[in-house]
């Protein structure tokens, strides 16, 4: 029983994971704190949810496209919007990150209506047990495994790339870079697009496992502040670690108190963290 | 001296001229300039610990929340008049915010931002499930006593008080030898500190007075609904609300919030008279392109007497890349 419970967390703090890797890039690249970004997991969502009912395009397959489509809307957000400001106090950037959101949940709710949907998959419900007594959920492992690879993606491209290089030397120094040939201009404009590249494959998979609708986006940006600040900013394994901390405590604090505390939870998580260990679980000083 | 003088005397007619507005208009016009100055309010609360101090809270609506239940379990369930819970539900907002405020003023810049922010969600979730609370189904309060009439100016006079008590506390505060601290520690925390400043007192009593007064108007506003639930009472979206006001007029500024509040509600108002249904994705537009061309406030366009698109295109030359 215990041992199912962990391992339900487990894989819901995968999902987490995906859902807080793009705020921490975009977090410790740029010092943004992207509100908007559980707007632009719902976009994600919706664009498999589509895909799906219009066109029969399996979610697992319209993962690439909808990564694709918000790659490109994130890019053009940071280059024509947020470069705008970015000099301002970090403060300005989150309110303009609010006026973002704001406009993207209601032109949702505009066209799509607050309508709660779902995408109903054949295999949606498909599981197996191990040694039986433990029941493992098909989708949600291989989500799990699907966040482990992006996750390798994201660290190659930071550690192996020149792409990367340009965008750790930005995050370390903008003008230094600027003046070394880097088009921070466009570095920061790609860091925004790779973030909410992996917020649209969080959306692609949570449409798979959850019912979506236009206004889910603002529980999922504050859970993905729980996981990175748990996590710690500054390295790939943290929204890894601070992801599976919330999934697995959230799992047994609903067992234990009832599921309506699990909010409470996360969000006490997330302010004793913050007063015990600002950094977090992973983080070095800053 | 002179130039005090005239100040005053522009503040005190203005002041006459919005309290007399009761008697030249209709229900209508007096809910919706209720409505202004309660926000006027809570953004003036805002810049206390936002904007003089530098500290973005972004839980401030955790203070309009409990002021809002204090006062509805204390008429309720207490039996006590509102005059007690008005008060109760100030004092209570600030013992929360000295309380919470002591570890989380620790953190700094988007840590704390977010730790408020968690503060306001943690207490509305707690709320939620809490017994005397009623959790999600609400506490009823008992009606004020007056007829319809009576009721719509006794909301507007109680707000127009509280807004009037907030702004010469403000403006006493920053005459002070405790302003000053407050906007050294904006400045520099580190420098505030080591010229012996005590930062910590400083940045909690600013906190303590930002909770007071969002405190007292969530109570004026709970019994003005005479029903208060967890989610508009905590929802983060009054957060924002204070905080795009405050930005929107000037913040770090006494009569910046007041003139936020007046024309963002203003600005909404027209839009949701004219797009019932996008208006608040129209509202989503203002913000961002207030934020763009404005980020120093409405009050900084006024003071500087810079009209017309060089002013606009400076703000975007000075902060972009």
């Amino acid at each position: 029983m215990i041992l199912q419970i962990i391992i339900n967390g487990i894989l819901k703090g995968g999902l987490y994971a995906l859902m807080a890797i793009g705020m921490s890039l975009i977090w410790g690249v740029m010092d943004i704190i992207n509100i908007a970004h559980g707007s632009f997991i719902m976009l994600g969502a919706f664009t498999t949810y589509w895909l799906f009912t219009l066109f029969g395009i399996d979610p697992f397959l319209s993962l690439v496209a909808s990564m694709t489509v918000l790659f490109i809307l994130g890019y053009a957000v940071q280059k024509y919007l947020i470069n705008l400001v970015i000099r301002a106090s970090a403060f300005i950037t989150l309110i303009l990150a609010f006026g973002i959101e704001i406009f993207i949940n209601n032109s949702a709710l505009v066209m799509w209506t607050a309508d709660v949907r779902k995408v109903k998959v054949p295999y949606g419900a498909a599981n197996f047990s191990i040694g039986n007594f433990v029941t493992v959920p098909t989708v949600r492992l291989l989500a799990f495994l699907l966040v482990i690879i992006i996750s390798i993606i994201l660290f190659y491209i930071l550690n192996k790339t020149n792409l990367g290089r340009s965008i750790r030397a930005t995050s370390q120094d903008l003008d230094a870079a600027r003046l070394v040939g880097v088009d921070v201009a466009r570095t920061y404009a790609v860091t925004f697009g790779l973030g909410v590249g992996a917020a649209g494959a969080a959306g692609t998979l949570w449409a798979i496992l959850f019912p979506i609708s236009p206004m889910m986006g603002g529980i999922l940006t504050l859970k993905s502040f729980v996981v990175v600040i748990i996590g710690g900013l500054g390295n790939m394994l943290g929204p890894l670690i601070g992801g599976l901390t919330l999934g697995v405590t959230e799992a047994l604090g609903s067992n234990w108190f009832g599921s309506t505390y699990e909010n409470l939870i996360s969000f006490t998580i997330l302010v004793l963290v913050l007063i015990i260990r600002p950094q977090g679980i992973l983080g070095g000083t800053e | 001296m002179k130039n005090d003088t005239r100040n005053f005397l522009i503040c005190g007619v203005l002041l006459l001229a919005v309290a007399a507005l009761p008697f030249f208009t209709n229900n209508f016009v007096i809910r919706f300039a209720t409505d202004i100055l309660m926000f006027a309010i809570m953004a003036s609360a805002w810049n206390i610990i936002g904007g003089y101090t530098g500290y973005a809270s972004f839980g401030n609506v955790v203070f309009f929340g409990i002021g809002a239940y204090i006062t509805a379990i204390m008429m309720e369930k207490g039996g006590m008049n509102f005059a007690v819970a008005f008060i109760g539900a100030g004092f209570g907002a600030a013992l929360f915010a000295i309380l919470i405020g002591l570890p989380v003023l620790r953190l700094r810049g988007h840590y704390f931002a977010i730790a408020t922010l968690g503060v306001a969600e943690a207490m509305k979730a707690l709320v939620q499930n809490l017994e005397i609370t009623e959790g999600n189904s609400g506490i009823y309060l008992p009606m004020l006593n007056l007829s319809v009439k009576g009721q719509y100016y006794f909301f507007f006079y109680m707000m127009l008080g509280t807004l009037v008590l907030t702004l010469l506390v403000t403006y006493f505060m920053l005459n002070a030898k405790f302003g000053y601290s407050l906007i050294a520690i904006r400045e520099d925390e580190d420098a505030a500190n080591s010229v012996g400043i005590n930062t910590t007192y400083a940045k909690t009593m600013a906190f303590a007075l930002s909770g007071l007064f969002t405190g007292l108007a969530g109570s004026v506003y709970a019994y003005q609904q005479a029903f208060i639930k967890p989610e508009p009472a905590f929802t983060v979206h009054t957060t924002v609300k204070m905080i795009v006001m405050a930005v929107f007029g000037g913040m770090g500024k006494l009569f910046g919030p007041l003139l936020g509040a007046f024309s963002i509600e203003i600005i909404s108002e027209v839009l949701s008279n004219y797009f019932l249904v996008a208006h608040t994705l129209f509202f989503g537009i203002v913000v961002i392109l207030a934020i763009v061309f404005t980020p120093k406030g409405i009050i900084d366009l006024i003071t500087q007497k810079k009209f017309g698109l060089a002013y606009f295109l400076q703000n975007i030359r000075e902060h972009r890349i």
